[in-house]
């Protein structure tokens, strides 16, 4: 009987779903409940073993060739497909860069000659999730925090809002190494402490990385506002609250760090502190809003949708609403707002692939083939449509092509 | 023999323009043509699993999504997991005062000795698998969410397709006038009604909106512990570990469960212009035979260089090549020279190739066993070009003057050679393999500039 089913499953199932996101790739097929992976987006050259981000590309050149390898990784040893004629949907950001959009459809249509892409905006999707049409999308990623509200499933462009502060900012440039290297010490097991500031090498982006999940966390508010105080407005230290415990680190097998309790608490402040032009992963919400249309704004707000692996830190969902709570009741915003509180929606799927379950279901609607672009139109097109440059002559062409 | 070390010094121009090495490259023999992994069309063949080397067909392994069913990996270290077996004491259901041994079973890391009773996973009475897989606890909210989507999306389909037959129906009005009003109005109703009948039963089904999930208005706070407990690292997992369960993600030790292992595939490569198979694998995993690979190697006659020299600038200098046949008849080779290359990027001498043609021996698989030297006397060789012959190989000289003043010494010449199309012999048979001449461009990184 098995046998069976999957013949009859199998014409539905054959959509790949990408999303290929700044530090994490997440790849499925349609229809199903979860991605089959989600692994680094990086790509290691064969010859010289040296790992590199797809996002970091100096050259379309280098682009498209780390592309066709993370590609071909996927197809060959996740999802074991041929890709020969298989329609695709990516999950991208609204804000991709043109370059990088045509760089994979480049990959996608003529290195693997797939069927079909439909290039989906990963916020609309997101809402998706819900079963709802309208909502305010916030994407905590790895580079930036982007959000934008999504009305009747339309994407108001006008408002959205971006800052590059997300999980790269408490890690990698960020609170994390400069700390460590400041004041924290290596311990080995010949009792010989020594300071991280010798070793930098030893502190590895996956390293950073690891510390941030396993013992880092957003702060309450209350404490957050301490800590800010003192940080950022000069208070005296003594107000500062009593700090967590230490952790002690594994760095290898022989090497031990100590991550202090400031590291764990003050590192994510990143994301609540606000900036010269007042800018924080709360106050982009509230500008988003501010820039809406007056009549959407209550809706918007009480839609509030929260995607991204950043924000699985634990406690970042508290501390925002009571950011947003207290922000909202400040002069800029509690005027103009006209909101009455913020209410939140939980997507079934963990914030990490929120979007891309979102293309999945996308996916395994029969409607997937008059959405989606065909190799063919591509082919003779040469180029992808884009919503920041619509040009009508694109549009007839595409239309002639369908009618054909 | 300065190739077996880096294969890279000797390289093939490929026909979409890439240079790799003789053993990475495949001949099309339809097309006559080399291609390289990157310019063939790669499909999925066999999926099978890497550990028990059971196959599984295409449909099955999908709906195992890739996976498994028997083997595990540890959801640690990756490393494959072990059955081990146990006797346990168990209550006899006849006789409550005795207890019989009894068999069970459970899984256990020889990596990182990590095991299923670790997390509190109960022992099996079976050996072979029955570990419980977990369900996504929003599946069901995922399907009736994707169900009315589904019916909304059928819907639009087949409203686009009413309208599509309404503009064709509009022409219809027309016949009328020529009196084929019957034949028209059967037309015009029956589809109409049928159109009518599923916009009904839509109408009933479709509107029916996804129940929305409440909106959250607060969440719960950090516990308090986080603030004055010490973490306790070895029971947080790292985030590969969660990743690699992407719809559980378990953020604690206790929550792991052993991973299904996931399948591999045996890849067939296929040429993009005459769609003939390069290299097709056996279907059984256990065998590492193919039935077809059409590998350069086997073609074409490989260059190798046989001793590194040093160079100095626009000083002549030696160099020893051997040229080996991979093919069952003697194989003339013709050296040129490529006139008027001056991207020194690809030649940074100039090299004297001989002139006369060189005929190689046929490939014999004995001869590798005939350790008595003898040259066979049916070449007449130039020993000032010819330094050796043995079997399908022979050693040849050519003087190189570099023109550049340092950094690596490289040429760059044209090989054609003959090539007997043993494809086309199997169509027509007894017959010669029909003679073709095949050129290749090569590009040899010969050493550096002495200093």
């Amino acid at each position: 009987m098995p046998l069976f089913e999957g013949l009859s499953y199998s014409d539905d199932k054959n959509v790949y779903i990408i999303d290929l996101g700044s530090a994490y790739t997440k790849c499925g097929l349609a229809g199903e409940t979860g991605p089959r992976c989600i692994i680094p987006s990086t790509v290691k050259n064969t010859r010289t073993g040296q790992v590199s981000r797809i996002w970091d590309y100096n050259s379309t050149a280098e682009l498209h060739e780390n592309l066709k390898e993370l590609l071909s990784v996927l197809i060959f040893r996740y999802l074991l497909m041929s890709p020969k004629d298989k329609r695709v949907v990516v999950v991208e950001s609204l804000l991709c860069p043109s370059e990088f959009r045509d760089c994979l459809a480049k990959v996608l249509f003529r290195h693997f000659e797939v069927g079909s892409v439909l290039f989906a905006p990963g916020h609309v999707l997101s809402l998706l999730t819900l079963g709802s049409a309208c909502g305010l999308v916030m994407d905590v990623g790895y580079r930036e925090t982007l959000v934008i509200p999504v009305y009747e499933g339309i994407p108001i462009l006008k408002a959205w809002q971006a800052i590059p502060i997300a999980g790269k900012a408490i890690h990698r440039h960020g609170r994390i190494k400069s700390q460590l290297l400041e004041n924290a010490v290596v311990k080995t097991a010949e009792h010989q402490d020594q300071p991280v500031a010798t070793v930098p090498e030893s502190l590895t982006e996956e390293i950073l990385e690891d510390i941030k999940v396993r013992c880092c966390f957003v702060t309450e508010y209350s404490r957050g506002q301490a800590i800010q105080d003192v940080t950022l407005r000069g208070a005296s230290a003594s107000k500062l609250p009593k700090l967590p415990p230490a952790v002690e680190y594994p760095l290898d097998g022989s090497r031990i760090v100590s991550v202090s309790g400031k590291i764990r608490e003050h590192t994510c402040e990143t994301l609540f502190e606000q900036d010269d032009d007042g800018h924080s992963v709360a106050a982009l919400i509230l500008d988003s809003l501010m820039q809406c249309p007056v009549d959407t704004r209550r809706e918007l707000s009480e839609n509030i949708v929260i995607t991204g692996g950043s924000a699985m830190i634990p406690g970042f969902f508290h501390r925002l609403k009571r950011e947003l709570d207290a922000s909202a009741a400040k002069p800029p915003y509690r005027d103009a707002l006209g909101t009455k509180g913020f209410k939140f929606l939980k997507p079934p799927a963990r914030e990490n692939y929120t979007a891309w379950l979102g293309g999945a279901m996308v996916g395994a609607l029969e409607t997937l083939p008059s959405k989606s672009l065909s190799r063919d139109a591509y082919l003779q097109r040469g180029r992808l449509p884009d919503w920041c440059c619509l040009d009508q002559d694109m549009w007839a062409d595409d239309h002639a092509v369908l009618r054909r | 023999m300065a190739t077996f070390m880096d294969v890279n010094l000797v390289r093939y121009l490929c026909s979409c323009g890439k240079r790799y090495p003789a053993c990475r490259l495949y001949l099309c023999r339809h097309c006559l043509k080399l291609r390289c992994s990157d310019c063939v069309q790669h499909e999925v063949d066999s999926p099978y699993c890497p550990n028990c080397l059971e196959n599984m067909p295409a449909s099955e392994a999908k709906l195992k999504k890739n996976r498994c069913s028997n083997c595990f990996d540890c959801p640690i270290c990756g490393h494959t997991l072990m059955t081990r077996a146990t006797s346990q004491m168990m209550a006899n259901p006849d006789d409550p005062g005795k207890s019989t041994p009894k068999k069970m079973y459970y899984m256990a890391c020889s990596f990182c000795r990590w095991t299923t009773r670790d997390v509190g996973l109960p022992d099996r009475v079976v050996a072979n698998g029955g570990w419980p897989d977990e369900d996504n606890a929003d599946a069901k909210r995922i399907n009736t969410l994707l169900e009315s989507y589904r019916a909304v999306a059928q819907r639009e389909k087949a409203e686009k397709e009413r309208k599509k037959y309404v503009k064709r129906r509009s022409h219809a009005g027309f016949q009328d006038k020529y009196g084929l009003t019957s034949v028209a109005m059967k037309w015009k109703i029956q589809p109409a009604v049928a159109n009518l009948s599923i916009k009904e039963k839509e109408n009933e089904k479709v509107p029916s909106p996804p129940q929305m999930v409440e909106p959250v208005t607060d969440f719960d706070p950090l516990p308090p512990e986080i603030f004055t407990e010490p973490v306790q690292l070895e029971k947080v997992t790292h985030l590969t570990h969660r990743l690699a369960a992407p719809e559980f993600q378990p953020a604690e030790t206790v929550d792991l469960r052993p991973i299904h292992k996931h399948l591999l595939v045996r890849r067939s490569l296929r040429c993009r212009e005459c769609e003939h198979n390069l290299s097709k694998p056996d279907f059984n995993p256990l065998s590492i035979k193919f039935k077809i690979q059409l590998i350069a190697l086997n073609h074409i006659p490989e260059l190798r260089i046989m001793s590194p020299a040093t160079f100095t600038p626009n000083k002549e200098t030696v160099v020893t090549f051997t040229l080996s046949n991979p093919s069952v008849y003697n194989t003339v080779v013709k050296l040129l020279p490529i006139e008027g290359e001056t991207d020194t990027d690809y030649m940074t001498a100039k090299i004297e190739l001989p002139k006369a043609d060189l005929v190689l021996a046929h490939h014999d698989d004995t001869a590798v066993y005939d350790d008595s030297s003898k040259i066979s006397p049916e070449f007449k060789d130039d020993p000032r070009v010819i330094v050796f012959r043995r079997a399908n190989k022979l050693g040849f000289v050519a003087k190189v003057t570099p023109i550049c003043k340092s950094g690596d010494v490289k040429v760059s010449f044209q090989m054609k050679h003959e090539f007997r199309n043993t494809a086309a012999a199997i169509q027509s048979e007894d017959k010669e393999p029909k003679l073709e001449w095949l050129q290749q461009q090569v590009f040899v990184r010969l050493g550096r500039i002495g200093q």
